[in-house]
């Protein structure tokens, strides 16, 4: 307890030291786990796709103490094929809607079964809800997304490669790619169904996950200049990156999550408003993936694209952790300083004594200079 | 002199904002709610067969004109990515929207029997009587009235009806196909009289925009006669709708047919008038003065003002290419579930909103006063875009853009958290806190614009290449990212400056930190 109040209080301050680049397969792991998880269940059961996808017609009715067989007996008497029929109670504690999807029917059945469904519920025809969608239309929406991603993924790695550099694009776009996988992967593990509203939410995904991975980057460029001087690994470059935007980054997650569990937790699990349930699930998965990825995927995966630049070529290997990294982070009091993983330096023939000393003689010229005294008024 | 510059800002962000939000609240603006917020019904329609695109424009606009006859409130009709979505909020009815724009939309010609009045008693009230002439036009017609005006080669003449924009006339045609016509003193044969309207194969009681009633034979045949190049035109100081005749047996030949029948008053066109049908209604009714039209060409002259003479021009064009459309998709939402979804959106919303308050306070302290008021004006700020925009163009919030709007939450407070998070860094590693926040600025300002960019663009990606709700969520998401530049510009940029530099914060602890106090130093 102690131990997560004193990581907290560093976390605040900007003080960590966690060496991300040194363990970055376990990053990487994880999310080969959970993309491997995913494709398994992609292949296995595929996606619930919802009518929009499918093609079909889908009733909502306020669900006045109707079950199940009323609503199989309501599709016989119209001559629907019921066997093959979703039925679903969406229950909030404000109103329960029973939802019938079926496949496509003509106009006339569509209308029979609405009304039949209004004398069941009691309720006034207009208060049954009706959607049908040709089956043409859902793969010609697929289509349009599909091409809308492919010319995104070209604009922004132009954007990205023209504000910072073409490695770090390809790595950007590389952890998005990873937060969509995941998500879909996520999406087919559990059977969440895949609605128009999903298909914007992981276009969501996408915008977030790049917008986290551009921060982390803007910032490691900028350190990339301010190390240019002092001979550094880019995996120390990248640590010392990611450690400074850490703070920001968990506040921005918790920040633009709350609003998301808000909505599914309030507005659908409470007030039962089940259209806000498949935004809310698929962003509150995106969300987290994007914040994961530009930490665990986007940044190690730059150090591995850029660590054999000649620039920090002769360095490869060498990552300054714990007090060393605290050091070349311009941190005056080294004592509060957690060493987190010692057993990495061994990887180069540097001692730690050494190594602190070099990072401490290079960092000095970096950062700990005294702030300039103002100049007197005249 | 800077600081003076900072607080002009301020106070010209805050006039804009303020000025802009009470303009639209006294202009009684507020944001349109789409359909799955307020109930209503929704068809989206996919041409099918061959089309072009102008042929869709006009689908676009006889629709719109179909809808507006039945007095939908801010109906919503979109061409989008090559299909139409219609969107009609409060038609509770699907079967009623449906055969608001689902009709086929051809343009029938069909030789008029009889005309006159119809007996005004069955329920039918006669729409649009001010129009100048029209009422001693009720007389049948034996050669046009003497307004009409004979022009050399090739030219039907109409009776001076008012060709009109089309009336969606079901209701008071179905009304109308039984009720007697009173009868007019032409010879009258005994008529059978069919049941639909819109059946080409009858014989049916029509109507046109003013009541006047005809009594038209079957089709003799369809818009498919013309070209697709009606224009109107001011020939000899009256407007006039000339189009191109199609050559071969479907175009010219047959045309000419019927013009023959009906200039030589044959028993299937004793009136001699050629009526133009569409929906069940007509449009225009001119009496053929001609028996060969050679020039390729057919006129229409009469008292046409620019407006009905461009009407005109349209369905002829309309007529010669519809259109054919398959409901792709169908939707009612009931009103109920509508209102539900958006009080729910809308309590999580707040409740979101104030845990992320709540969260930044525990965190930054002090400094979350300036994430309160930025979000406050940027929220004033979209909400007057928004409405502005629900206004003018149309724009409706749906549950989409209210997702929108939600991600943006997160992105906005966002830029505050980089900005304030390098401030620390920088007060950390001893500067005093002036000089930390300019520095800080100009280092998250470039951030913050690449970040918004990315997320800018994604949002015009989006909008240009998707259709439906995912349009609804880019355009907000769009906007948002906009706004977000525009607040940490002007007024984050000014607010924290001018706080930095006063000097009873100097040396206090902001952010958690202490900072150091300038006086100290020297």
């Amino acid at each position: 307890m102690k131990t997560l109040i004193a990581g907290l209080g560093r976390l605040y301050r900007g003080e960590t030291t966690f060496d991300f680049i040194g363990r970055r397969m376990i990053g990487f792991a994880i999310s080969i786990i959970i993309i491997v998880l995913g494709a398994g269940s992609l292949l296995i059961q595929s996606l619930e796709l919802g009518i929009d996808f499918r093609g079909g017609v889908a009733w909502e009715v306020p669900a006045n103490g109707l079950t199940e067989q009323d609503a199989r007996k309501v599709l016989d008497d119209n001559n629907v094929e019921s066997l093959n029929a979703k039925i679903q109670f969406l229950t909030g504690t404000e109103l329960q809607v029973m939802r019938v999807q079926v496949g496509d029917q003509t106009q006339e059945v569509r209308l029979s079964v609405q009304k039949s469904f209004a004398e069941l519920a009691k309720v006034e025809v207009e208060e049954v809800s009706v959607a049908s969608v040709s089956s043409s239309w859902g793969r010609s929406i697929t289509e349009k997304a599909l091409r809308a991603l492919l010319i995104f993924f070209v604009v922004v790695s132009l954007y990205i490669s023209w504000r910072l550099e073409w490695k770090m694009a390809a790595a950007a776009i590389i952890a998005m790619a990873h937060d969509v996988i995941i998500s879909v992967g996520v999406y087919s593990l559990f059977g969440f169904e895949v609605t128009p509203a999903t298909v914007v939410a992981f276009l969501t995904i996408l915008g977030f996950s790049l917008y986290d991975t551009v921060v982390v980057f803007d910032r490691v460029q900028e350190n990339s200049k301010k190390f240019a001087t002092t001979r550094q690994s880019f995996a120390n470059i990248a640590n010392v990156s990611t450690n400074e935007v850490l703070a920001r980054s968990l506040n921005t997650t918790l920040a633009s999550a709350l609003p998301v569990v808000s909505l599914l937790v309030v507005g659908s699990f409470i007030l039962g408003a089940k259209s806000l349930e498949d935004f809310a699930v698929a962003l509150l998965v995106g969300m987290l993936a994007g914040t994961y990825s530009s930490i665990f995927v986007a940044v190690p995966l730059l150090d591995l694209f850029k660590q054999n630049e000649p620039k920090y070529q002769p360095f490869k290997g060498q990552i300054a952790v714990g007090v060393a990294m605290s050091k070349l982070m311009g941190h005056g009091n080294v004592s509060r300083v957690l060493v987190t993983n010692s057993s990495k330096l061994n990887a180069s023939s540097v001692t730690d004594e050494e190594l602190i000393a070099q990072t401490t003689q290079r960092a000095t010229t970096v950062l700990t200079h005294p702030p300039r005294p103002r100049k007197k008024r005249r | 002199m800077n600081k003076r510059r900072h607080i002009v800002t301020l106070v010209l962000l805050l006039i804009i904002v303020a000025s802009s939000l009470t303009a639209n609240l006294v202009a009684g603006n507020k944001p349109a709610l789409g359909l799955d917020l307020q109930g209503g019904a929704s068809v989206t329609l996919q041409p099918e067969g061959q089309y072009d695109a102008a042929g869709l424009d006009v689908a676009v606009e006889i629709i719109r004109q179909r809808v507006d006859s039945i007095g939908v409130a801010e109906p919503e009709i979109i061409l989008q990515g090559g299909t139409i979505v219609v969107n009609l909020p409060g038609v509770k009815d699907q079967q009623q929207a449906l055969d608001i724009i689902g009709r086929t939309g051809e343009l029938l010609l069909r030789p008029v029997l009889e005309t006159g009045m119809l007996d005004p008693n069955p329920s039918t009230t006669i729409a649009g009587s001010t129009t100048d002439n029209s009422v001693t036009d009720t007389v049948p017609v034996a050669g046009g009235p003497g307004s009409s005006r004979f022009i050399n080669t090739a030219t039907t003449v109409p009776d001076t009806t008012v060709p009109s924009t089309d009336v969606s006339s079901s209701v008071p045609v179905t009304a109308s196909a039984t009720p007697s016509v009173v009868a007019t003193p032409a010879v009258t044969p005994k008529i059978e009289i069919g049941d639909d309207p819109n059946d080409p194969t009858q014989t049916v009681v029509l109507l046109d925009k003013n009541g006047i009633a005809y009594v038209v034979g079957p089709a003799g045949a369809s818009g498919k006669v013309f070209k697709n190049d009606a224009r109107a035109d001011v020939q000899t100081g009256e407007w006039t709708v000339v189009v191109g005749l199609r050559s071969g047996a479907d175009g010219d030949v047959l045309w000419n047919k019927l013009a023959a029948a009906c200039f030589n008053k044959t028993e299937q066109c004793p009136t001699g008038q050629l009526a133009m049908v569409l929906d069940g209604t007509v449009i225009s009714a001119p009496s053929v003065r001609e028996p060969e039209f050679t020039g390729g060409t057919v006129q229409i002259s009469g008292a046409f003002t620019a407006e009905e003479a461009r009407d005109l021009a349209k369905i002829l064009e309309f007529g010669a290419v519809p259109v054919r459309f398959g409901v792709s998709q169908a939707q009612t939402v009931s009103a109920t579930l509508g209102s539900d979804s958006l009080r729910a959106a809308i309590i999580s919303g707040i409740i979101g909103i104030l845990l992320v308050l709540f969260l930044l306070i525990a965190y930054y302290r002090l400094m979350a006063l300036f994430i309160f008021a930025g979000m406050t004006i940027s929220i004033a700020l979209l909400w007057s875009v928004i409405s502005f925009l629900s206004r003018t163009n149309g724009l409706a919030l749906s549950l989409s853009g209210i997702a929108g709007i939600i991600v943006s939450i997160g992105i906005a407070v966002d830029s505050y958290i980089v900005f304030f998070e390098r401030i620390k860094d920088e007060i950390r590693v001893g500067k005093t806190l002036k000089n930390s926040a300019v520095r800080s600025f100009e280092s998250a300002w470039r951030t913050i614009v690449a970040a918004d960019t990315v997320s800018f663009l994604c949002a015009a990606v989006l909008w240009f290449l998707t259709v439906g709700s995912v349009r609804g969520f880019a355009f907000f998401l769009g906007i948002s990212a906009l706004t977000d530049l525009v607040i940490t510009y002007f007024f984050t940029r000014s607010a924290v400056l001018l706080f930095a530099r006063s000097k009873r914060v100097q040396g206090r602890k902001i952010l958690g930190i202490k900072t150091i106090n300038p006086e100290v130093l020297q």
